[in-house]
């Protein structure tokens, strides 16, 4: 880390021409596709002039989207990053992932983990919870099980769905049912968050949560997909379980909204949808409130990864979300992209990687084989 | 095993955070870690963080001569050094109280020497939160000049300028700044509309004419209305202007004011009132189309958060000397800028604050325009800048400051050269006062 103070420089001047050795010279994007559960992600490679490589990872994106973001980056010095947050800003995925390879190059430049570049570490470890696949208690189980043999502490848990001639009272036994069911086969002392999916109703939202505050749930995540704010105030006034909301959203604004109405306890940025230095923006409005984030997380490893060095830079981080494949052939494919799987735990937590960038090689050819389509 | 003994040696091992089981008992329920564990928690850092430590901390109080700069402002700097050579400077100069700061800072020294500067979020949190009592002006440019300092060894380690660690420059071009200005008369004001636009700069700032009460006589009402009536005629159409009301007037008094001015367009209207109240601001904001500003009082995120989510301006102005130095402008700069309001961020103080100002400016999409208390004519303080700096004082080009090209805030202070102005105590803010001899808000 030790550096030459420079001196040679004039105090003030205009910046310079756009086209030093870290300029971007070469964008490169996969759309991959998991053999099993079908759940895409597509993989930037950024190179600059001068040869280093980034690697970023957004939500699903088309051809024509991956061309504009190549558009964008190009010529671009990866400090500039707000540039690409406004840039980008139709474009979400893409938005997402340019700034991750992004920081992944400005890591690597300065030779610095990039939650150290990002002001961090405000922790030495992240809390993770694992997202189960699966829509019963049975097939929930087997991943349940292997997730908490791999040192996840906190899991998802997807409600039954309902429809509207289910009696709301059979429904709630169901719920606690499922609840208690899982919650035995998990053993001591794990955590579980109710994942509603925006299915339910405001009202019928208001009474599970209300059902279920004793249950000590960490909380009920997108109760509903009515996102007025009286639909959303009426659940967070009649109840004391937390609420995690956010898993769609892709403006600032939309989470500020949430937070000044006082109906959210958990924002829940996506991954694939925000970029890094976009939610670091949503945070610093949480952390006024009082309102910690918990990033969604329905994406690739590369994602996973940046996730974690963002939770180490946030003072307001709580958890960060795991997709917890069901199938051998997902699980050994995010290991592959990755050079080693990173979606390990110990006892509820993941490690930080103190290596310059993100810390991990990406495997390109693990990419093309299973690229849907290379851009 | 004693109490004091048992949470020292859990607060060593980097435990504390494990909720040790608590004694019952009748006390105030304070911990003490012993100087062993200081910084506190750092050492759960130890595989994750840099190699680089803060090794030292000074503080200079530094007063000019009273020709450039009035006695109730002396700067107050802060120096980290570190075990690598790298050192970092920042301002907390706080008007009518810069011994209090020097000595809040002091105070945070246990906080500070010993820890990794790479975890600026982390120290800004431990300074803050960790202080127990939160906020105010005093611990808020404590924290500044410490926060500015420790983002200063950042970016020359990282060996980029700040503003390139926060993701700018938004404008290559610089940073829109504004002169403080002043004239009585209509000549004086075309006067300063030439110097203005010779200067090439496209913004002033200007006072009222009157101390204010909180319910006024028509005098003072028609003076107030017809000097920013003159400005606009003497200045043309060209130039912005924003007259800081300095919260001398009540809501009632200014709402009244502002009625009247909307036709003059300015670029926006100060501390209409003052500024603890948002509620009562916002009843005079309410009845007003011109842009109004507030916030160089209001520190850390926490002070702007009712200001932003009730609505209330249309400019945010948070001096980077109080408001808790480059972590807190630039998380009130993101907030505000998720509500469409803008930042023409407060800077009454030092160079250092300046230029570590125009950082988080050239970074935020939001931005409007820099203070500077410079007038049009740069005059004595360039010999004070070359001095500690070596360099003139910072003036626009085109309207705009050059971005800091330099790694971290890009300037290093003499230390020698502070010894030529050494610290002679602090005066407080001069009170004014109304004919009858009651305390006015100046």
């Amino acid at each position: 880390m030790r550096r030459k103070i420079w001196s040679n420089l004039p105090p003030f001047s205009p910046q310079a021409a756009v086209t030093d050795r870290l300029s971007i010279a070469n964008v490169r994007g996969w759309r991959l596709r998991e053999p099993s559960s079908g759940r895409r992600y597509t993989v930037l490679r950024l190179e600059t002039r001068g040869g280093l490589v980034g690697y970023g990872e957004g939500g699903p994106a088309s051809a024509a989207q991956i061309a504009d973001a190549k558009a964008a980056a190009t010529g671009r010095r990866p400090n500039e990053t707000e540039f690409i947050r406004h840039r980008l800003a139709a474009s979400p995925p893409m938005e997402a992932a340019v700034d991750c390879a992004f920081l992944d190059l400005l890591g690597k430049d300065t030779k610095t983990p990039v939650y150290q570049f990002l002001g961090g570490p405000t922790r030495f470890k992240a809390r993770v919870l694992a997202h189960l696949e699966g829509r019963t208690e049975d097939e929930l189980a087997t991943p349940l099980r292997r997730a908490a043999g791999q040192g996840f502490k906190a899991f998802t848990v997807p409600i039954p769905a309902r429809d509207s001639l289910w009696r709301m009272q059979a429904y709630v036994d169901a719920v606690r049912a499922r609840v208690g069911r899982l919650r035995s086969l998990a053993g001591a002392d794990m955590d579980f968050v109710l994942d509603a999916a925006g299915t339910l109703t405001p009202g019928d939202a208001a009474l599970l949560a209300t059902a279920f505050e004793k249950d000590h749930l960490m909380w009920l995540d997108e109760p509903t997909g009515v996102l007025t704010n009286d639909g959303l105030a009426r659940i967070a006034d009649e109840s004391v379980l937390p609420l995690g909301m956010g898993r769609g959203v892709t403006d600032i604004a939309t989470f500020q909204n949430l937070l000044r109405w006082g109906s959210v306890d958990l924002l829940r940025p996506s991954l694939g949808l925000n970029s890094i230095s976009k939610i670091r923006r949503m945070a610093a409005i949480a952390e006024t409130h009082y309102v910690a984030v918990a990033p969604y997380h329905d994406g690739g490893p590369i994602a996973t990864a940046a996730g974690i060095h963002l939770a180490a830079s946030l003072p307001n981080f709580f958890i960060q979300q795991i997709p917890f494949p069901a199938s051998d052939r997902d699980a050994a494919m995010r290991a592959e992209l990755t050079s080693g799987s990173l979606e390990t735990a110990k006892d509820g937590f993941a490690p930080l990687r103190n290596r310059p960038g993100f810390g991990f090689n990406v495997d390109e050819r693990a990419l093309d084989r299973y690229s849907e389509e290379t851009i | 095993m004693r109490r004091r003994e048992m949470l020292g040696a859990l607060a060593a091992a980097g435990a504390l955070h494990a909720s040790p089981r608590r004694k019952s008992g009748i006390g105030c329920g304070c911990a003490f870690a012993p100087a062993s564990a200081i910084p506190p928690g750092s050492e759960v850092f130890k595989d994750v963080g840099s190699q680089l430590r803060i090794t030292d901390m000074k503080v200079f109080g530094v007063t000019l001569d009273e020709k450039i700069a009035r006695a109730d402002r002396p700067y107050v700097f802060v120096k980290l050094e570190t075990n690598q050579g790298v050192v970092g400077w920042g301002e907390a100069t706080l008007e009518g109280k810069a011994s209090a700061a020097m000595a809040c800072v002091n105070d945070l020294r246990d906080f500070i020497v010993g820890s990794d500067p790479m975890q600026s979020e982390h120290l800004y949190q431990l300074m803050y939160i960790g202080s127990f009592y939160r906020g105010g002006p005093v611990l808020g440019s404590a924290i500044s000049g410490i926060d500015q300092a420790i983002w200063d060894i950042r970016g020359k380690v990282l060996g980029r300028p700040v503003y390139e660690l926060l993701g700018g420059p938004v404008d290559t071009q610089g940073v829109r700044g504004y002169y403080h200005a002043a004239a009585w008369t209509l000549e004086e004001a075309r006067a300063l509309r030439d110097q203005t636009k010779q200067a090439g700069v496209t913004a002033l700032k200007f006072q009222l004419p009157d101390l204010l009460e909180w319910v006024e006589t028509g005098r003072k009402l028609t003076r107030a209305v017809k000097h920013m009536e003159m400005l606009r005629n003497g200045l043309g159409p060209d130039i912005d202007f924003a007259v800081d009301f300095h919260a001398r007037p009540s809501p009632t008094v200014a709402a009244i004011i502002l009625r009247e001015i909307e036709p003059f367009h300015l670029f926006f209207a100060e501390e209409i009132c003052p500024p603890e109240n948002m509620r009562a601001m916002q009843r005079a904001a309410r009845k007003s189309t011109t842009p109004l500003a507030t916030g160089e009082r209001l520190i850390a995120g926490y002070g702007f958060s009712d200001l932003i989510d009730l609505g209330i301006v249309d400019v945010l102005q948070p001096d980077i000397a109080h408001v808790g130095g480059i972590t807190a402008l630039w998380k009130v700069a993101a907030a505000a800028d998720a509500a469409g309001i803008r930042m023409a961020p407060h800077a009454c103080e030092g160079p250092v604050g300046g230029i570590a100002s125009l950082h988080v400016d050239a970074a935020i999409p939001n931005f409007l325009a820099q203070e500077i208390c410079g007038l049009v004519e740069a005059g004595e303080m360039n010999r004070v800048w070359e001095d500690l700096m070596g360099f003139s004082a910072m003036r626009m080009v085109g309207g705009r400051y050059p971005l800091p090209a330099k790694p971290g805030l890009g300037f290093e202070v003499s230390e020698a050269a502070l010894k030529k102005y050494p610290f002679q105590g602090t005066r407080p803010f001069p009170p004014a006062f109304h004919e009858d001899g009651s305390l006015a808000s100046l």
